[in-house]
């Protein structure tokens, strides 16, 4: 538990500051083949704070939550300021004051289960693979838990508490074909603690039946045609592509770096069926996977709507690059640790349901894919992309054919969204995912299923 | 307590006293100075000071661990009951197990202190350089820090190393740009145990920065083959990681790695010879003990194209019943070829040079593919153009064993030593 309040030391700051005491706690469990491969808890906690000063930071943690270590801390970040500024007398103009402030506490009000009956879980979930799913030759599952519980204060008088929650499990199955491995994977769960995430071991039981069947088919899979086919992309994919491809191109520190979103503002790049929005917390009237309401500057956070019925509307801001663009902070600012400074970080990016139903998309394509579950993806500062394909199927005659093994998609994301002829009127998130860039962050993706374009691998 | 020494061995004491008999503690303090530079200009200083306890136990083979950054006796007492309600809870397992008795030892590398002046001077240097040598070079994020750190190990076998290890990092991160067209982004980075020269001549960094402002103007990879593929220093990094992948626990335990019955076999071309030297004095980064216990040592994991170890730590190694490896990996260096890498490219057909990869994960069975980034096209022995929306395909078992050529040159990142090598039989394929 950290301290809710920190405004007994406002009086210590002297330029812009932000004070952040934070504790993150993770819970792991994998069960590999039906032995507990790990079982571990971790906790790190601390004082951070972040000084501006002219156009420069300084930025000083400790791993100590006390008067004297959070004294220390606002002292030596200052100090860090002062001696950057010395250096480069930049000149720089002050920041956007902005003031917001709240608590937000999504900490279960259910008992908590202990080691023993997490374990048991995890347990009863690699007994269902050994029971019900044949021909398996290798299977894990992982229980990640992790809860960010943080206390902000700035010299703006922002004040803020946050306890966010995510609960992951991921199983992986592996099936052989003439001895060759084939695996696939599967994450369950999202926002919220253990107990409000997992009710009992059978919750799961329709998803992971799903997985295996998914599995099976694969395994009697072909490998794509290599090449630039009509695919239909169902959620997690259009999911990743709003956030690999286009958000990240669309962060205002990433244009400045020259990213090619910074000669698209206000000009058509996507189909004008494309809407995409990086949420704050809230999206379609429910609470996102990870809800961000004051960023970590201090800024109340607000949705940035980035492409709006196909035209580039706007761009991710802390208050820095706001100032430099001159537009208003978004409340992008977040930092993973008590020990990382706040960055330029996306929330839960997701492109906006169509009107068309997934099925009649899938029945309007001649010869080509369904494309299902990505593995990972990168994309480029041109938006040049690449996600691995690890669940899909061909499309021949509007009907589903066979599953496909593993593949590759790729593409310029500007140009492909522009192929875009249908959005499916539903939506999903992919709750699971974290971002990399200097630091991990927990991040929503979503979307509807999209008609469009893209050059496939193939072998 | 505010010896060390004395918290570890307080640690190892309440875990016995916990009635837990295999106990191993680490401790590990870390503080790390920093200056980032955004759009080629220094924008933050960043001292970061850091603890990390971790407390494993074994309790008749059941194995609970807690990891906390508080070294007080209240915080570490109530640790060490969560070691003992977390290995309670688990199941029994026989591969579980801490590492035996080992003569204690201390170890020691690099400055303990960063020199932030010469730091504030290199970084400004190097700016400088860029925007000078580079006008069309935009850098995105520049990132030189100093990293120290001390770390303990205890357990309840006896063993009892010490560390104390400081050196600087570097990693530049940029774009080259004319009006609205720009290159693939590209990074590169260093560790060095000191900054005697300036930043840009480390490792590769100068010849990438100079690449990318070639790579303005792209053209498309002229249709599909199967050709040769020269991967740089940088990239090579990528696919060596992956081969670690499959000689390590996870892949070994469930038993789909490509290399699980090659131990002592042929997996690549004989001219390859890979090496892990976390403790070579070549290596500024690199680690003195493994996190399971025992002191590393420099090891070979592939000589001439033979797997002479896999990398599995000491639970891994009693779960395969396969030996255990002497370090954890990492540090990894190839031996120089016999061909310059002028030699190399004038041998190639039709292929590309290889200078980064956007790909997936490889899968189980070996197989991979990705987008060339930041690559060349090669025709008749000459780099003829950058490429666009390249496709590369194939099997990274395959592709140890198609090794045409290995360059005499190498690049000392300071925590590797790799060359270019040259890979027959690879997909290629344009837009």
């Amino acid at each position: 538990m950290i301290p809710k309040e920190l405004g007994r030391y406002s009086d210590l700051f002297s330029d812009y500051t932000e004070l952040r005491v934070q504790e993150n706690r993770s819970n792991s469990i994998v069960v590999v083949n039906g032995d507990v491969m790990s079982n571990s808890k971790s906790s790190s906690s601390g004082v951070s704070a972040r000084t501006y000063r002219n156009g420069v930071w300084g930025f000083v943690s400790a791993p100590e939550i006390t008067d004297d270590t959070i004294k220390k801390v606002i002292a030596s970040a200052t100090r860090n300021a002062k001696f950057l500024d010395s250096r480069e007398k930049r000149g720089g103009k002050p920041l956007p004051v902005t003031l917001a402030s709240g608590v937000k506490d999504y900490s279960t009000s259910l008992p908590r289960k202990s080691q023993k009956e997490l374990i048991e879980f995890m347990r009863e979930i690699d007994s269902r693979i050994v029971d019900m799913f044949g021909g398996i030759s290798a299977r894990t599952t992982w229980l990640r838990l992790l809860d960010m519980e943080k206390s902000l204060l700035t010299s703006d008088g922002s004040s803020a508490y946050s306890m966010t929650p995510r609960s992951i499990i991921l199983i992986s199955l592996t099936m052989e074909r003439d001895g060759e491995p084939i695996e696939l994977f599967d994450a369950y769960g999202g926002f919220g603690q253990y107990e409000d995430v997992f009710a009992t071991p059978d919750s799961l039981f329709e998803q992971m039946d799903r997985q295996y069947e998914h599995l099976r088919r694969k395994v009697e899979g072909i490998y794509p045609e290599a090449g630039v086919k009509d695919c239909i992309l169902d959620a997690h994919l259009a999911g990743i592509l709003a956030h690999e491809a286009i958000g990240h191109t669309t962060e205002a520190d990433f244009v400045r770096g020259g990213s090619i979103a910074g000669h698209y503002l206000h000009q058509e790049v996507a189909s004008p069926l494309i809407t995409l929005v990086d949420f704050a917390h809230m999206a379609l009237g429910k609470l996102c996977p990870v809800p961000v309401f004051i960023d970590d500057e201090g800024t109340q956070a607000e949705d940035a709507v980035i492409i709006d019925k196909g035209v580039l509307k706007q761009f991710m801001h802390n208050k820095e690059t706001a100032n430099l663009f001159h537009t208003k902070p978004t409340g992008n600012a977040r930092a993973f640790s008590f020990n990382d400074e706040p960055l330029i970080r996306m929330r839960n990016t997701a492109i906006l349901p169509g009107e068309s139903k997934l099925e009649e998309m899938i029945a309007s394509v001649k010869d080509g894919y369904y494309l299902m579950k990505p593995s990972n993806g990168q994309a480029d500062s041109t938006s040049e992309f690449m996600f691995g394909v690890v669940q899909g199927y061909e499309i021949r005659n509007g009907k589903r054919g066979k599953a496909l093994r593993d593949t590759t998609i790729s593409g310029v994301a500007f140009d492909m969204l522009k192929t875009v002829t249908a959005v499916s009127d539903d939506m999903k998130w992919t709750c699971s995912g974290t971002c990399g860039k200097k630091q991990p962050i927990p991040v929503g993706m979503g979307g509807p299923a999209i008609k469009c374009k893209v050059n496939i691998g193939g072998k | 307590m505010r010896n060390r020494r004395d918290i570890t061995k307080y640690c190892i004491d309440a875990l016995l006293k916990a009635g837990i008999p295999k106990a191993q503690c680490i401790l590990r303090d870390s503080s790390k100075d920093e200056l980032n530079a955004e759009k080629g200009e220094i924008s933050l200083l960043r001292t970061t000071n850091d603890t990390s306890l971790s407390l494993t136990g074994m309790i008749d083979d059941k194995r609970g661990s807690v990891s906390i950054n508080r070294t007080d006796a209240e915080s570490i007492d109530k640790a060490v009951r969560e070691v003992l309600e977390l290995a309670e809870s688990s199941k029994p397992d026989s591969a579980n197990d801490i590492s035996e008795m080992q003569p204690s030892e201390e170890f020691q590398k690099g400055p303990g202190e960063p020199d932030l002046d010469l730091m504030y001077d290199r970084i400004t240097a190097f700016l400088d350089y860029s925007r000078h040598t580079y006008p069309t070079l935009i850098l995105e994020q520049v990132i030189l820090d100093f990293v120290s750190k001390r770390s303990f190990f205890l357990n309840s076998n006896g063993v009892d190393f010490e560390s104390r290890h400081g050196f600087y990092g570097f990693m530049a991160m940029f774009t080259a740009k004319e009006g609205k067209e720009s290159s693939s982004f590209n990074y590169s980075g260093f560790s060095a145990g000191s900054l005697d020269r300036e930043l840009y001549e480390y490792g590769s960094m100068d010849m990438l920065m100079r690449k990318s402002t070639e790579q303005i103007r792209t053209s498309h990879f002229p249709g599909k083959i199967v050709g040769d593929m020269i991967i740089t220093p940088d990239c090579l990094d990528e696919f060596l990681s992956a081969v670690a992948m499959y000689l390590s626990d996870h892949s070994l335990i469930t038993g789909t790695s490509i290399y699980k019955d090659s131990l002592n076999e042929l997996i690549a071309d004989p001219q390859l010879t890979l090496h892990s030297r976390p403790v070579s004095d070549e290596i500024a980064s690199g680690y003195f003990f493994t996190g399971d216990g025992f002191k590393a040592e420099n090891s070979t994991i592939i000589e001439n194209g033979v797997l002479k170890t896999f990398l599995l730590g000491l639970y891994g190694a009693h779960k395969t019943g396969k030996p255990k490896a002497v370090n954890s990996g990492g540090a990894y260096m190839i031996d120089a070829g016999k061909h310059s890498l002028d030699e190399m490219i004038e041998s190639v057909e039709k292929g590309i040079l290889m200078c980064r990869i956007s790909g997936g994960n490889p899968s189980e069975n070996g197989d991979f593919s990705g987008v060339a980034k930041n690559s060349y096209y090669i025709e008749n022995g000459e780099i003829m153009y950058p490429i666009k929306e390249t496709m590369i395909s194939s099997n990274l078992g395959k592709v140890l064993k198609n090794i045409r050529r290995i360059s005499s040159e190498r690049i000392d990142f300071g925590n590797e030593i790799l060359p270019w090598v040259q890979i027959g039989d690879i997909t290629i394929s344009g837009k």
